[in-house]
């Protein structure tokens, strides 16, 4: 608008004034200049790796003189901490089970889907990942499945249940992801326990199960790098694992398979949402709609292995590889898969509490 | 004992009476002083009272700067689960091991460096300091790689035919954490030692000669007593960063290889449990800062700083 209020001496410099104020006050969007003139800042907080622009070309490409900037969560946890401490990022980006507090604290803001070009590609299993009290506060963007990962030569019999990851077979060769939420989903499994409504009991039962896992243990992983390198190594055999490793590891020859346990897959979903306080909402907004681009996707589905949002995305996969990963050719496995259920404050803060004190008792 | 240094001092007690230092001299004194005091209360006090307010506060929900209402739950909490306590104490252990073997390492070679390198000794001191240009990670990283089923010395030993199968006790353990801490240490616990030792003029190793002692009499009654506050120093100062460290269990001490520190970390980035995380940082800085000044005092320091 800064052109608009300039003098001008000439005639059409005046009528142009005209016109542009008549513009702005139809409506805002008339008011901002074209997308690839557009400039400013937008701040995300993001897991390490997602700052590629890789993974946000088609925003990079509709609006190239925008300056994104990323800052990096190592967990859901440490996400959570910080936005809830006052981080100024306009853009954020949680899992399934930890997106329900940014709601709570009022620490997402509402998102106007009508104004997301790619809204309708998405299925709505997905978008109500970000659905709360029938409003739209996230927008999906990377899934994938949580199950069990072993290599096929030190494990002759294929595994068919969760409960491999406590079975002394595999004494000093299991890893398990170092998560307390992550913990209970797995016993909850096991025990047909409801994880939505854990009791003491089961609490109690559940860290003296993982408790005991812990001398079977050889390490937990932190990141999934950690876990390929020790499937490389040899010195995991079975993992609780997320199916980039198992894409990974596939890709690069080791002997991997990728059960379906009896008790179904977990499934998790990764969501971005805007802070509500964000000075640059409008930016904000178009971030989150080409996220669901078809580069971003692409090139997420290529790369990390992971599923995007938009299904056009997905059925356009041709490699076996990935098709095979994403049980894409084998619909009964995604009915059998179980979504994380969102935490409240008092899961969160008794899960975790109960896996520290497995880890510190060793 | 009387030795050089406590010579010098003399010299500075027994002179005339000091010069009062000029109210301009005095100003400059406190405005040379104002910026280092300054960056240390902003980021470094301030924390510290955050920290121990946080560990006050009932849990994180709610905006971090509102107001609440302290309580002393989470102490209440640490007293009735004994594992958090039980692994600070393990953690404090491994440290003051990690702590005593680099010590115990470094001296040789900070005896080298200061008494016996001679004009090469420069040199040396900047090949010593080479391993930290290099990160850190990086350095602990190559431990997993030596240390591994597939490593460095599992394939010797298994080429050798001094083993049939790759041992798995090396990597995933408190060993592991404790070989590399050390590893790790060494050079930083060689430099207060060298600093120590540099001070020791070798004339008095040659009149205690004079006199007949033997080698191992000077070591231990001129260049240990010299050296010992190096040597405390160099102690504490792998200690203390030790008891809370947490890299080095993440990444060689597998399941059994948990410090005190990796909770701590892991309440305030995976828990979202900031208060619970601050209270174990507190009772960890108390109980580390209560444990140096009891072993001072053991030690007595000051008969070796203050001659």
């Amino acid at each position: 608008m800064v052109r608009a209020t300039r003098p001008g001496r000439r005639p059409l410099a005046a009528i142009s004034v005209v016109i542009m104020v008549l513009v702005a006050a139809c409506g805002g969007i008339g008011a901002s200049p074209p997308p690839a003139e557009q400039t400013g800042e937008l701040t995300v907080l993001d897991w390490a790796g997602y700052d590629d622009p890789a993974y946000w070309q088609d925003f990079k490409d509709t609006y190239p003189q925008v300056d994104v900037g990323f800052e990096f969560g190592t967990s859901d946890g440490d996400i959570y901490a910080k936005m809830a401490a006052g981080d100024q990022a306009d853009v954020f980006h949680p899992y399934t089970g930890w997106i329900q507090f940014y709601v709570d604290e009022g620490i997402a803001a509402e998102i106007d889907t009508t104004k997301l070009t790619n809204w309708d590609k998405v299925p709505d299993s997905f978008k109500k990942m970000g659905e709360f009290g029938g409003k739209q506060y996230c927008v999906p963007y990377d899934w994938g499945f949580t199950s069990i990962l072993y290599n096929t030569e030190q494990v002759t019999t294929p595994i068919d249940s969760w409960s491999a990851l406590m079975d002394p077979a595999y004494d000093d060769h299991i890893s398990m992801w170092d998560d307390g939420p992550g913990a209970v989903t797995v016993s909850s499994y096991i025990h047909g326990y409801d994880e939505t409504a854990i009791t003491d009991e089961q609490l109690a039962t559940i860290q003296e199960e993982w408790t005991e896992q812990a001398k079977l243990n050889k390490a937990y992983w932190a990141g999934e790098p950690d876990l390929v390198s020790m499937f490389q190594s040899g010195d995991a055999w079975v993992a609780y694992a997320w199916q980039g490793a198992y894409a990974t590891l596939l890709g690069e020859g080791v002997p991997v398979a990728y059960a379906d346990p009896k008790e179904g897959r977990n499934s998790w979903v990764g969501v971005y949402c805007i802070r509500k306080d964000s000075p640059n909402m409008d930016l904000a907004l178009a971030f989150l709609d080409q996220k669901l681009g078809e580069q971003a996707g692409t090139n997420l589905v290529n790369n990390f292995y992971y599923g995007h949002a938009n299904q056009d995305v997905m059925s356009a996969i041709t490699d076996p590889t990935l098709r095979e990963a994403f049980s894409i050719d084998d619909p009964s496995v995604l009915e059998k898969t179980n979504f994380t259920p969102n935490l409240t404050a008092e899961q969160r803060d008794a899960w975790t509490a109960m896996w520290n004190e497995v880890k510190a008792s060793q | 004992m009387t030795t050089a240094p406590g010579v010098a001092a003399t010299d500075a007690r027994g002179g005339p009476p000091a010069r009062r230092p000029t109210d301009g001299r005095r100003r400059v004194f406190w405005a040379l002083l104002l910026p280092s005091v300054a960056v240390l209360v902003a980021f470094l006090v301030v924390p510290l009272v955050m920290i121990a307010a946080l560990s006050l506060r009932p849990d994180l929900r709610g905006p971090l700067l509102a107001p609440f209402a302290p309580t002393l739950d989470h102490y209440v909490e640490l007293a009735a689960t004994p594992v958090y306590l039980r692994l600070l104490a393990i953690s404090a252990g491994i440290a003051a091991i990690v702590a005593a073997l680099a010590t115990l390492l470094a001296f040789p070679l900070a005896y080298y460096l200061a008494l016996r390198a001679g004009r090469r000794a420069p040199m040396l001191i900047i090949l010593l300091l080479v391993p930290f240009w290099t990160s850190y990670l990086l350095r602990v990283m190559a431990w997993k790689l030596m240390l591994g089923e597939q490593g460095a010395i599992n394939s010797l030993l298994l080429s050798s035919g001094v083993i049939d199968a790759p041992l798995s006790a090396l990597l995933y353990n408190r060993l592991a954490v404790t070989i590399t801490l050390a590893y790790v240490w060494i050079p930083f616990a060689a430099l207060p030692m060298l600093a120590a030792l540099q001070r020791l003029d070798p004339l008095l190793l040659d009149a205690a000669a004079d006199l007949y002692a033997t080698p191992a009499r000077r070591f231990w009654r001129i260049t240990l007593p010299i050296a010992m506050p190096g040597v405390v120093g160099a102690f504490f100062l792998v200690f203390i960063p030790t008891v809370g460290e947490y890299v080095t269990p993440l990444m060689v001490g597998g399941t059994g290889g948990t410090m005190y520190g990796n909770i701590v970390q892991d309440f305030f980035t995976k828990a979202a449990n900031w208060p619970f995380g601050s209270m174990l940082s507190v009772v960890m800085l108390v109980a580390t800062i209560a444990v140096a000044l009891l072993a001072v005092r053991a030690a007595d320091v000051r008969r070796f700083v203050d001659p």
